[in-house]
């Protein structure tokens, strides 16, 4: 007789295997990645926080589909906010790389069962893909370096033409999801 | 997972969405840009998948190798993806079977990356283990876009496939001769003298005899008219009367244990396969949860297709529904092969009017022969069925005494002892055996 059907994610993440296993381990892990490098960078800590993150990323294993994974970027960059004080360390890279390997895994997570056999094309298409999503954090690390460097003093000017461009990237990037297609 | 019929934004699209942009506002309003490094490679996945979203949808198409199959025997669910902006990056397909249905891969699920891969590998083999109509599928399948950004999921309701898989034969011969049957036409040789083509003796002459019967060797070496005497042809109709109001016993499949539902309807199968290679009449009559299901004479492997299809419809009902009549449409001078786990009185009270009617009919024992051994974790329940084992040999007992057949299935040969005892007695015309 046929197996019954498992749709406890528990249970889904013990039939992990290959690639589906080792995007779980990503997932738990990348975060923790992302926490030693604010620690190295930083002054202080923040324990509550630390906790509540790997707690978070170790559900993340269990629930890649979901909007948590939201929630361990948001403390992270709090925790980093918070605790580191030197804006041009290059830590930030690492925890930029670390947080955009937890972002690919998480999300090719959720797109293929834990138990499917990953084809080779699938495979190096997301590698490629999650090494592309890191390149250009160095870049703007090198950007923010450069702004440091001159010592500007603030500008209110500067201030809205950022909040400007946001809302308008905020808005193209929302009318972009929502837009709705059509249906075959 | 919502089953929509539209490209529909993922968490991870959110994520990047909103990381991005609460990473960038807090690196504006705190002075820290150096936030805008961890929010880069979020706001480049966030455009990205925008940028590559898919806008119509993809065409699916499920179809089914085979229909028909036996059971154990496998086929492959096809499911062809066509993507008309070339937009979709991977595509997941799972499908969900109905009970006694064997999938590869074994959970079902399949990914390909569609525009390397193709739609061909998301093909999976499909196999009943166990003879029915099978419902399967659809297939639930799932396309991504880029970076698992917007995702589009198949209408689950539709484009069901209907699988029958037929009940597999269980060994079975029967080399006894046919019981009589009026009419003289046929391939089986009848018990009686008649003009078929089947030799039977030699004998003198008498009056009214043929003279093309004439055997003149005969004639010329004893000196007096002989004639050569044939045995009748006549064909046999059989009808197959399978009792499926109970199931008892725990089915594995074709793999595993058999019910008696399994038990009967292998062996039905394997007596009408028998019986009409060789050019006989089958009947069906099928007494289960629909009702009493007739499938009329006939002959030949189409329609010995159609029995074994009608056969994999049955369905068990239970006991309050056997009302003990007789099912109408049985002929006069039928074989009547009863297969039955006989756990109720009434089947056999059933079988006992067929003889009173004069019809030769065969009881098959269909309960599973070591049904007490598989409750013996229970002993309670064990002892129940020995108590009810005991009363249904009492039952067969009486059945027995008044005239009725009753044999375990035993595969090739089950029947030849009681087919003969008919034959030998059908010159008397009498239904019953002892």
């Amino acid at each position: 007789m046929s197996e019954p059907t498992v749709s406890e994610p528990w249970l889904l993440m013990a039939r992990a295997r290959g690639v589906g296993l080792l995007l779980r381990v990503v997932i738990g892990v990348a975060p923790m990645v992302a926490l030693g490098c604010t620690l190295l960078a930083a002054d202080q800590t923040l324990p509550v926080v630390k906790f509540v993150i790997i707690a978070l990323s170790l559900v993340c294993v269990v629930y890649p589909d979901s909007h948590l994974g939201l929630l361990v970027v948001v403390l992270v960059g709090i925790e980093w906010l918070v605790t580191v004080d030197d804006p041009t360390t290059p830590w930030s890279i690492a925890v930029a790389a670390s947080m955009a390997l937890f972002h690919t895994s998480m999300a090719a997570a959720g797109v293929v069962p834990s138990s499917a056999v990953w084809s080779t094309a699938m495979r190096r298409r997301w590698a490629r893909r999650c090494v592309t999503l890191m390149l250009p954090a160095p870049v703007m690390w090198l950007v923010v370096i450069a702004f440091d460097n001159r010592n500007s003093a603030g500008s209110q000017v500067l201030l809205a033409a950022s909040l400007v461009t946001l809302v308008i990237v905020a808005v193209w990037a929302r009318s972009g999801a929502l837009a709705g297609g059509r249906a075959g | 997972m919502k089953q929509t019929d539209q490209w529909r934004p993922t968490p991870a699209h959110a994520r990047a969405v909103l990381a991005g942009l609460l990473l960038s506002v807090t690196a504006v309003l705190a002075r820290r840009p150096d936030l805008l490094v961890t929010a880069t490679p979020f706001a480049v996945a966030a455009a990205w998948a925008v940028l590559l979203r898919p806008v119509e949808s993809p065409v699916v198409r499920h179809s089914v190798g085979h229909h028909t199959v036996r059971e154990g025997q496998a086929t492959t669910w096809h499911i062809h993806v066509d993507d008309p902006d070339g937009r979709v990056d991977d595509v997941v397909a799972a499908l969900d079977p109905p009970a006694w249905v064997d999938r590869k891969p074994a959970d079902g699920q399949t990914v390909v990356s569609l525009a390397d891969d193709g739609s061909e590998p998301l093909a999976m083999v499909v196999r009943p283990s166990r003879w029915g109509c099978h419902q399967v599928g659809p297939a639930l399948v799932v396309a991504s876009s880029a970076l698992g950004g917007f995702r589009w999921a198949s209408r689950p309701w539709i484009q069901q496939q209907r699988l029958v898989a037929l009940p597999v034969p269980t060994p079975f011969d029967a080399a006894a001769p046919p019981v009589h049957v009026p009419g003289l036409v046929g391939v089986n040789r009848s018990p009686r003298y008649g003009s078929g083509t089947e030799f039977a003796s030699i004998r003198p002459f008498q009056l009214g005899d043929r003279l093309k019967r004439i055997h003149w060797g005969h004639s010329l070496r004893t000196g007096d008219l002989h004639v050569t005497t044939t045995w009748a042809d006549h064909d046999r109709h059989v009808v197959l009367m399978l009792d499926a109001f109970h199931d008892v016993g725990e089915s594995g499949g074709i793999e595993g244990r058999a019910s008696s539902l399994d038990i009967s309807v292998r062996a039905a199968a394997a007596i009408a396969e028998h019986f009409a290679r060789v050019g006989d009449r089958v009947a069906l009559t099928m007494i289960g949860a629909r009702g009493a299901q007739r499938v009329p004479p006939g002959a030949g492997f189409r329609h010995l297709r159609r029995l074994l299809e009608v056969m994999a419809s049955v369905e068990p009902a239970n006991a309050e529904h056997d009302d003990g009549r007789l099912p109408p449409g049985l002929p006069p001078g039928a074989l009547v092969v009863m297969l039955s786990p006989l756990t109720s009185p009434r089947s056999l009270q059933r079988a006992t009017m067929i003889a009173d009617r004069g019809m030769s009919v065969i009881v098959i024992d269909c309960l599973p022969p070591d049904i007490t051994d598989e409750q013996a974790g229970d002993p309670y329940v064990a002892l129940a069925w020995r108590v009810e084992v005991l009363k249904r040999e009492h039952q067969i007992r009486v059945a027995r005494e008044a005239g009725v057949a009753v044999v375990p299935w035993r595969g090739p040969g089950s029947i030849d002892l009681v087919l003969r005892g008919l034959q030998r007695r059908s010159g008397s015309g009498a239904g019953r055996s002892r």
